[in-house]
């Protein structure tokens, strides 16, 4: 198999704040992300000379954000899409670079997801009309991303018996993890109760078991790993990744069982293939909580357990900080706010950094109290290797594996 | 074109060069569920598309189905999204694996479809009924002189294997 693996870094991240009523254009809000980002890499805009970004008809294009930052650019490129982009934009970024084409790239997402555009498919999207392939699904009132995953949802608990109180588990970690964040935008740790006693939403989904529409932008900095070592952050090296992988007939997903398969199953002797590890080698995980089922789906498929007994592995607690294998530290897109994939990424490189921007008064100078009562610290103690398990729906996911 | 339809504050638009869903509709509106038969392989498909996912071939012919199946999975939605779906509230949506084809040409494909379950005046079934395992049949929902939705209603028929519903 064909790798790249420790070729590439990630040397810088940034982001704004996560909100529900920015107040400020996408524009604004990508230039900021991108300006932290290249802060944060101990670049300057002179240095960066690829961009790339994703949408889908809610942001603004890279020829606008870059001049505001005084980048000339040799390369960009403007992606439509939503989740899974952010790993398989990290691949084309190395693959740009590889290709000599730049040097270094910054990534971008900036989304009004709650206040102009949400996600969910109200205001705007609504008014959109029906035609092609969505006549198969829209008019029999199936248009959100809960309405579009809920048969795999369901299925998965017909077939292995899957409860809603195993599932809730999940909100329950994130939650936990969101008590240790700042910047997350619910804070409160929830239990399972909480979870199971929410209004349903579209059944098996339940208030608390979706992800909460936000307006943010995020960014990330790839560069070659020789051009890593010169910067003032302990370089994050790309071990591998895997860019929206596909179930066959993608169009209609629902015609190739099983249903509960998701992308995983093809994305992942890709990703560690590259890499050489297995699951076992991971230390944290960020799982793409789009819904607390995502998680699990895409755990089970990865191999972090059996397919299946996703229900079991979410419930046993070491998905918990203190845990054997935390994920999502952050609180991910359930509890700290949804960026679509960027924010998991993000808090991955942190990890392995050693700065997770927790409670702990010197956490930027990487010293944590790994005290994770509510309010302190959420660093996992001498994280090593990482894994994003990206998802666009479940016919279509991404991966990536970092080490320090 | 013919105009677009108005459906639950939805506007269906379908263009006279989208061959695959105008004949599809026509059929429908006939109260006939067709699907593109490969003239190559004879692997029939849904969603009406333009080549063989199997064997690449263009050529095709519609094929009648009985139209009957059973619920492969569900959801209840709560939450409307449209607008115009809140008064319907709860909906089902059911996946469908129609008679024909099932485990073709792998054991995990069939022909499965996307409808609403709905009684045989068109509202909503209630919940209590909306279960993996039971046996449907096609209803048509006429919506203009050119378009009619194909629905689901239950059959009178003994499920062929477990019958299960998210418990309470």
């Amino acid at each position: 198999m064909k790798t790249l693996r420790d070729k590439y870094c990630v040397v810088g991240v940034g982001e704004t704040e996560y909100s529900r009523a920015s107040g400020r254009t996408t524009r604004a809000m990508a230039v900021e992300a991108i300006r932290r980002a290249i802060l944060d890499a101990g670049l300057t805009a002179r240095d960066v000379d690829g961009m790339l970004d994703y949408q889908g008809g809610d942001s603004t294009l890279a020829n606008h954000v870059a001049p505001d930052l005084g980048i000339r650019l040799n390369f960009y490129m403007d992606v439509m899409g939503g989740g899974s982009s952010t790993e398989a934009l990290i691949g084309l970024a190395m693959g740009a670079i590889e290709a000599g084409m730049c040097n270094t790239v910054a990534i971008y997402r900036s989304m009004n997801g709650y206040s102009e555009f949400r996600i969910g498919g109200t205001g705007a999207r609504a008014a959109q009309p029906v035609r092609g392939l969505d006549l198969a699904q829209v008019p029999f009132g199936m248009r959100s991303a809960g309405q579009n995953f809920a048969l795999t949802f369901m299925r998965h608990m017909y077939e292995y018996g899957t409860t809603s109180a195993q599932v809730a588990r999940v909100k329950v970690a994130h939650s936990r993890h969101a008590s240790q964040n700042p910047k997350a935008l619910l804070k409160e740790r929830v239990t399972v109760e909480d979870v199971v006693g929410s209004r349903w939403i579209v059944k098996p989904l339940h208030l608390l078991d979706c992800c909460l529409e936000t307006d943010n932008a995020t960014c990330l900095i790839v560069t070659s790993a020789e051009r890593a070592r010169d910067l003032k952050r302990r370089p994050v090296y790309i071990m591998g990744v895997a860019g929206r992988v596909s179930k066959p007939r993608l169009d209609f997903h629902w015609a190739h069982g099983p249903i509960t398969r998701v992308a995983g199953y093809y994305a992942k002797d890709i990703v560690f293939g590259q890499a050489g590890i297995g699951p076992e080698d991971v230390d944290v995980t960020g799982s793409y909580d789009a819904f607390t089922f995502t998680t699990l789906l895409q755990l089970e498929e990865y191999g972090f357990c059996k397919k299946g007994e996703g229900g079991q592995y979410v419930s046993s607690g070491i998905i918990e900080l203190g845990g054997g294998r935390p994920n999502n530290t952050s609180g991910g897109h359930l509890c700290e706010g949804y960026t679509h994939g960027m924010s998991m990424v993000i808090e991955n490189v942190r990890q392995l950094r050693g700065t997770v921007d927790d409670y702990c008064p010197r956490a930027a100078e990487g010293v944590h109290t790994y005290d994770y009562s509510p309010g302190r610290c959420r660093q996992v103690k001498d994280a090593e290797i990482t894994m994003n398990l990206g998802w666009a729906v479940p016919p279509t996911g991404s991966a990536l594996i970092l080490r320090r | 074109m013919p105009q677009p339809v108005q459906y639950r504050g939805m506007t269906l638009i379908v263009p006279d060069n989208d061959s695959e869903w105008t004949e599809f509709y026509a059929h429908a509106r006939a109260h006939r569920l067709v699907v593109r038969k490969c003239t190559a392989c004879g692997l029939m498909r849904y969603p009406p598309t333009h080549a063989c996912p199997w064997c690449m071939e263009l050529e095709w012919t519609w094929q009648e189905l009985s139209a009957r199946g059973t619920i492969y999975s569900y959801e209840i939605v709560h939450h409307a999204i449209q607008p115009g779906f809140r008064e319907l509230t709860p909906y089902p949506v059911v996946l469908v694996e129609l008679d024909e084809q099932r485990g073709q040409p792998t054991p995990d494909e069939a022909l499965r479809i996307i409808g609403n379950l709905v009684k045989p005046d068109l509202t909503p079934e209630a919940e209590a009924n909306v279960a993996i395992g039971r046996r449907v049949r096609v209803i048509f929902q006429d919506l203009a002189d050119h378009m009619a939705l194909p629905q689901f209603t239950l059959a009178d028929e003994p499920a062929p294997a477990r019958v299960w519903r998210l418990p309470e």
